[in-house]
């Protein structure tokens, strides 16, 4: 559940730096920073059970991959063979990070 | 002066993590006001240090503090593992994370 977590922190990210960058009226400002808060809800949800150090790299990673795909797909951004590589590599990082951590880590039980 | 205000920046991010973390160990409001203080002084102080550093650059630099920083505060204050493996693919997912904004 910590790791879901961490995943809809990701993608919610997706849609405030999107926010960011074009948001023009009040309603999608309040959007942004709706979007914002949930973000970080999510974050401070699966530190309950994850360690802080290991959520923040595997948002970031996967935050960072996520919204170079969506310019690539919804804005028509150019893709080159240097971001493929960058995103597979975070893609390991984050699996990687993942079967090494420890679900329960000490003094962060239930 | 742009890139120092972007090192504070990313130190504030820092301190906006560790405030995450003492807010899963106890849940106060004044927690909550540092958490808020934190990552908000830290995105207005980026977004002014992008006005002169390139975008790219910036934005790698300032991820780059605040996932080296959170992973720090929490391996010193929170006695997360130090395990070399754990390192290792935070670095990579880090490297490619600058990486990537670097590219884009």
């Amino acid at each position: 559940m910590a790791w879901f977590y961490v995943l809809c922190a990701a993608i919610v990210e997706v849609f405030w730096v999107i926010g960011l960058r074009y948001a023009s009226t009040a309603l999608e400002w309040i959007g942004t920073v709706i979007a914002i808060i949930f973000s970080f809800y999510f974050i401070i949800k699966s530190c309950e059970k994850l360690p802080s150090g290991t959520v923040y790299a595997v948002f970031t990673g996967s935050g960072a991959a996520a919204i170079v795909l969506v310019d690539i797909i919804f804005f028509d951004a150019a893709f080159s063979l240097p971001q493929a590589l960058l995103i597979g590599l975070i893609i390991i990082g984050v699996i990687g990070i993942k079967l090494t951590t420890s679900p329960e880590p000490e003094g962060k039980g239930d | 002066m742009a890139w120092f205000i972007l090192i504070i920046a990313g130190l504030l991010e820092t301190f906006g993590i560790a405030m995450i973390n003492r807010l899963t160990n106890k849940r106060n409001w004044q927690t909550v006001v540092l958490l808020i203080f934190g990552f908000g002084s830290s995105l207005i102080l980026l977004s002014y240090a992008l006005q002169t550093i390139p975008m790219g650059t910036g934005y790698a630099i300032w991820t780059g503090i605040g996932v080296v920083g959170g992973a720090l505060v929490g391996m010193i204050c929170y006695r997360e593992s130090k395990d070399w493996r754990r390192i290792m693919f935070i670095t990579i997912v880090l490297c490619s994370a600058i990486g990537l904004k670097m590219v884009s």
